[in-house]
């Protein structure tokens, strides 16, 4: 206590000296004037008098010296002189302070904002109550991973399950739900959700109350908790419109709650119906995702073996289905997925971005300590220790490195938001990625790291010769000789193997992109239009009300000027693969309880082939006339024919999908079409069948939601409002949703490999520019240390051309060194990034011959100009120099 | 070095408050004289150090200070004891006299074994 109150006076006491220094003057004069005088009662002279008290008091600069150690914080003071003193220096040399600043901020700015993408996507806990115990839970079985559950697995869960609090299971809607009455129908996007859904979540709506137990139960009447956006945006903020209904794909829904506005789970949901499950006949179909909270105690482990065994006993009451366990994954684990990937790796990239920008600026603290070298010799002549020095040193540096993190944040601040705004839906939980807490720490801490590593090598080296050489050595500034030519050289070796390892990264993921965006989808995209359709249930109860809603559609908007076809698909290329399916070939049925090869199975319009322009290989492709009486006949696709009928001719051959059903309806195959990309362009072709969708076992429940795909004479644009209007004209309560062009579904559906390969670009440049200017520094500096010895060479008769040729080959030898480290640690790194690659391998010679080439041709470019200089130096002037 | 200076700082800090006590508010330089005297030549020590070890005393709360004018006249800075600085005084005279009377002890020839 004693000590803190002690403590608090010295740092109070490093204020307002000069009154503290005047008192103290006083009272050692007072002091001395008192023994002076004792001294002279008891009969010395006045001279003997006033040495003795001199002598007995110890020297009053020492005194006052001691006295101010205690009187104030002896490092915390010289900290502020050291400060004081760094500051002058570096405003002294604005250039070198500018440079040395925005290097680093740079380098601390990119690596702060990647990771702060990294925080919110990976680090940051989910903002749920106690989100380490929620998990996922997935069926797994043969040739599945990670499967989603029908109700039956959901429900026997949800009854005999001990291990969780509560379990839960959701759909999302692709789609989402066409609201009606209130404005314009609309599609709301939406998550339908079991009763326990925010129970497992932990979160309680804001308003009204989460759903009941027996509101999950079928036939008890709908409910729905809204997001707080919805309730601002279509109930006008309005507390008494909980209670009330609003209608969602033609069914009313009681709104019971309003959830927080800082939730959200998964992306833009707005609704949260109930869903209500009933007991289900058979396993299949697996739509449903299953989320639980474990019971304290009870480890992932347990629940998934817990899990198995109802997974088990749900088999028993359907043999004829697959032999599936249970699988628990941590949620967070989950949302993150593949994003951890790349986002480590752009993380590795930009950390070394921050190493050249490191290693710049250490290059520049040894050139300018190498003609600091005088000042630090008088400096330790006049009594300044080595350990002082270093301090010194160091806190010059420390001042750049926190000069250069405040301005790095600024910059992250800003490229966070750039990020952002490049990549929607790039990057899950993208809400929670801000620059915090946890975020401004790390960037002072690299901002730190930097200072001391830049640092240190210049300081240790500045101060380690002895003070009579460097005060004797030239009258110009003292040359640091050839160990720091090494060091310097080292330097920037590093700095470019480091930039080589950037680039090749960045240029592996170029040519992946350009790989992934010349794929061949199987179609042709040009001048398409598509949009989502979503046909209420209870109008269009009926298949015929379908199918005669979809021909009368096609008909309006078929005859409309720049309409060139139209045609109707579930799935939609390039990467909307919504329903796969067994099939079963007749004559050729596997063993019983062997699981049947499931393909892509696709319901489409009869013109769906013309509107896309996929081709037709053989047979023929639907037309109206299989509509009534319907034919039953579908399309497959090349790999479909080539993979399941290598050896007999596929049209002509009959098959049955879904559960084999020996008293089904055998569809026969007409005709074989190209492949078509449907789960993303860099994915292998997938076995796919079509079939009419008038005709498909699903009509009408799924053939409700279509996507409409229309081929237009000109921009794609103008013919939406035709098909609105089209469709309105059918029918006024049908919002028209998701409307894209399919190029613009191309070029969404590479938006991942779009954006590493921005990001690892632009850290690319910043390590070729900083590598740029790190090897023009030190060939500037190099000949500016050497013009003495040019000059000589020049007058002794050397060419000009030759010494170009002398200080270009330096400079080149340097790069080609570095560029031969960063080739074989980049042979070995870009392992790491095979995942995120297509169509290129992560030794590509191309690639690796093209960064080499450029990081060769940067450095003798930027060695160019010294090397310049130094041929015209006229000797006459650098001897005189001296 | 700093061990021995450590050493000098405790026990000069106990001279300097026991010489306020007995002595009533005094500046540093009547202090100073006060000590070399009660010890006689054994303390031949630099007046110069008392300040520091005044103005650590003062900043932990044993002693205050403020000027007033000497007995010849002149201004000077008058130390006095605190509350707090009487305590520390008993406390630390005890602790003192513990110490002694173990080293005594210790140091006593030959009583064990008599």
């Amino acid at each position: 206590m004693r000590q803190l109150q002690a403590w608090l006076l010295r740092l109070g006491n490093l204020f307002r000296k000069s009154r503290r220094e005047r008192e103290l003057a006083a009272e050692i004069e007072s002091h001395l004037q008192m023994h002076i005088e004792d001294n002279l009662r008891s009969g010395m002279t006045p001279g003997e008098a006033r040495r003795q008290a001199f002598i007995k008091l110890g020297g009053v600069e020492q005194t006052k010296e001691e006295y101010r150690a205690q009187r104030g914080l002896p490092l915390i003071e010289t900290f502020l002189q050291d400060m004081h003193y760094s500051c002058r220096m570096l405003v002294k040399s604005p250039g070198f302070t500018t440079i040395a600043v925005l290097t680093l901020a740079l380098g601390i700015g990119a690596n702060t904002a990647i990771f702060s993408v990294v925080n919110g996507v990976m680090l940051k806990p989910l903002p749920y109550r106690q989100p380490d115990r929620l998990v996922s839970l997935f069926l797994h079985g043969q040739g599945l991973d990670r499967g989603s559950m029908g109700e039956a697995d959901f429900l026997a869960l949800d009854e005999r399950q001990h291990v969780f609090e509560h379990v839960a299971a959701f759909s999302p809607s692709s789609i989402g739900f066409t609201l009606t009455g209130l404005g314009s129908p609309q599609m709301i996007p939406g998550t339908s959700v079991t009763s326990d859904f925010f129970s497992v979540l932990g979160i309680q709506p804001v308003l009204g109350r989460a759903f009941l137990p027996e509101e999950g139960k079928p036939g008890v009447s709908l409910s729905v908790i809204v997001s707080h956006r919805f309730w601002e945006q279509f109930l006008h903020a309005d507390p008494a419109a909980v209670g009330s209904s609003i209608k969602l794909d033609g069914k009313s829904y009681t709104v019971i709650g309003v959830l927080p506005l800082d939730f959200h789970f998964g992306s833009h949901n707005e609704l949260w119906p109930i869903l209500q499950l009933r007991p289900a006949k058979q396993r299949p179909p697996y739509w449903l995702l299953t989320m639980g909270r474990l019971k304290p105690g009870i480890s992932e482990t347990r629940a998934a073996a817990d899990a198995s065994l109802i997974a088990r006993q749900v088999r028993e009451q359907f043999p004829l289905s697959d032999d599936m366990s249970t699988i628990v994954v941590l949620t967070k684990d989950l949302i993150a997925g593949d994003a951890s990937e790349a986002l480590l790796i752009l993380l590795g990239a930009v950390g070394f971005v921050l190493l050249i920008a490191v290693v710049n600026v250490a290059n520049l603290q040894l050139s300018r300590s190498g003609s600091r070298m005088r000042e630090f010799a008088i400096r330790s002549a006049l009594g300044a220790g080595r350990r002082r020095l270093i301090c010194q040193l160091l806190t010059e540096s420390l001042i750049l490195a926190a000069l250069g993190g405040v301005l790095g944040l600024a910059i992250a601040y800003g490229s966070v938001r750039a990020i952002l705004a490049l990549s929607p839906d790039v990057l899950p939980r993208m809400e929670e990625i801000t620059v915090d807490g946890r975020v401004l720490g790390l960037t002072a801490l690299i901002a730190i790291m930097t200072g001391i590593l830049f640092g240190f090598v210049p300081a240790l080296r500045s101060t380690d010769s002895p003070v009579g050489q460097s005060l004797k050595e030239g009258s110009r500034a003292a040359t640091s000789g050839r160990s720091a030519r090494r060091l310097h050289g080292a330097l920037v070796v590093a700095e470019f193997a480091l930039a080589l390892v950037v680039l090749t990264g960045a240029g592996l993921l170029i040519r992946t992109l350009s790989q992934l965006e010349s794929v061949n989808p199987g179609f042709n995209s040009s001048h398409i239009m598509t949009a989502l359709l979503s046909l209420p249930p209870e109008r269009y109860a009926k298949a015929p009300q379908v199918i005669s809603f979809y021909e009368m559609l096609f008909e309006r908007v078929k005859n409309s000027p720049g309409v060139e076809a139209v045609s109707i698909t579930m799935s939609l290329p390039p990467n909307l693969l919504e329903l796969t399916n067994p099939f079963h070939i007749q004559g050729k049925l596997g063993a019983p309880g062997q699981p049947a090869p499931a393909v892509a199975e696709i319901p489409v319009g009869t013109d769906y082939f013309a509107t896309l322009g996929i081709p037709l290989f053989r047979g023929r492709l639907f037309s109206d006339a299989d509509r009534s009486p319907a034919t039953h006949v579908l399309v497959i696709n090349e790999d479909m024919a080539r993979r399941y009928f290598p050896d007999h001719e596929p049209v002509g051959t009959r098959v049955q999908t879904g559960e084999y059903n020996p008293k089904g309806d055998w569809y026969t195959i007409v005709g074989v079409v190209g492949n078509v990309k449907y789960k993303g362009l860099g994915e292998k072709d997938q076995p796919t069948m079509y079939v009419p969708y008038f005709d498909s076992g699903w009509c009408p429940w799924f053939a409700r939601e279509m996507y409409v795909v229309l081929r237009s004479a000109s921009a794609p644009e103008k013919v939406v409002s035709i098909l609105q209007s089209a469709a309105w004209s059918l029918d006024n309560q049908l919002p028209l949703g998701h409307v894209r062009t399919m190029d613009q579904l191309m070029y969404d559906s590479v938006a991942g490999s779009r954006f590493r390969a921005v990001l690892f670009c632009i850290f690319a440049a910043l390590a070729l520019v900083l590598a740029m200017i790190g090897i023009y520094g030190v060939m500037a500096y190099a000949v500016s240390q050497r013009t003495h010895e040019i000059g000589i060479r020049v007058a002794l008769g050397a060419q000009r051309k030759n010494i170009l040729r002398t200080i270009l080959r330096e400079g080149a030898s340097l790069a080609v060194l570095g560029v031969a480290i960063g080739t074989a640690s980049a042979l070995v790194l870009s392992r790491t990034l095979a995942g995120l690659l297509f169509g290129v391998r992560g030794t590509d010679l191309g690639t690796f011959v093209t960064v080499a080439a450029l990081l060769l041709g940067v450095a003798l470019a930027a060695c160019y100009i010294p090397a310049r200089r130094a041929m015209r130096v006229d000797p006459m002037v650098a001897l005189r120099y001296e | 070095m700093g061990d021995k200076k450590d050493v000098w700082q405790g026990t000069l800090a106990l001279m300097v408050l026991k010489t306020l006590q007995a002595l009533g508010p005094l500046h540093g330089y009547g202090i100073a004289r006060r000590i070399e005297q009660t010890s006689g030549d054994l303390l031949a020590v630099n007046y110069g150090t008392l300040y520091p070890a005044l103005l650590k005393l003062e900043q932990e709360g044993y002693i205050s200070s403020e000027w007033g004018t000497s007995d010849t006249n002149r201004k000077a800075k008058y130390y006095k004891l605190t509350r707090a600085g009487r305590k520390q005084l008993e406390k630390e005279a005890r602790e003192w006299e513990q110490t002694t009377e173990i080293l005594a002890r210790f140091l006593a020839p030959g009583k064990e074994s008599a």
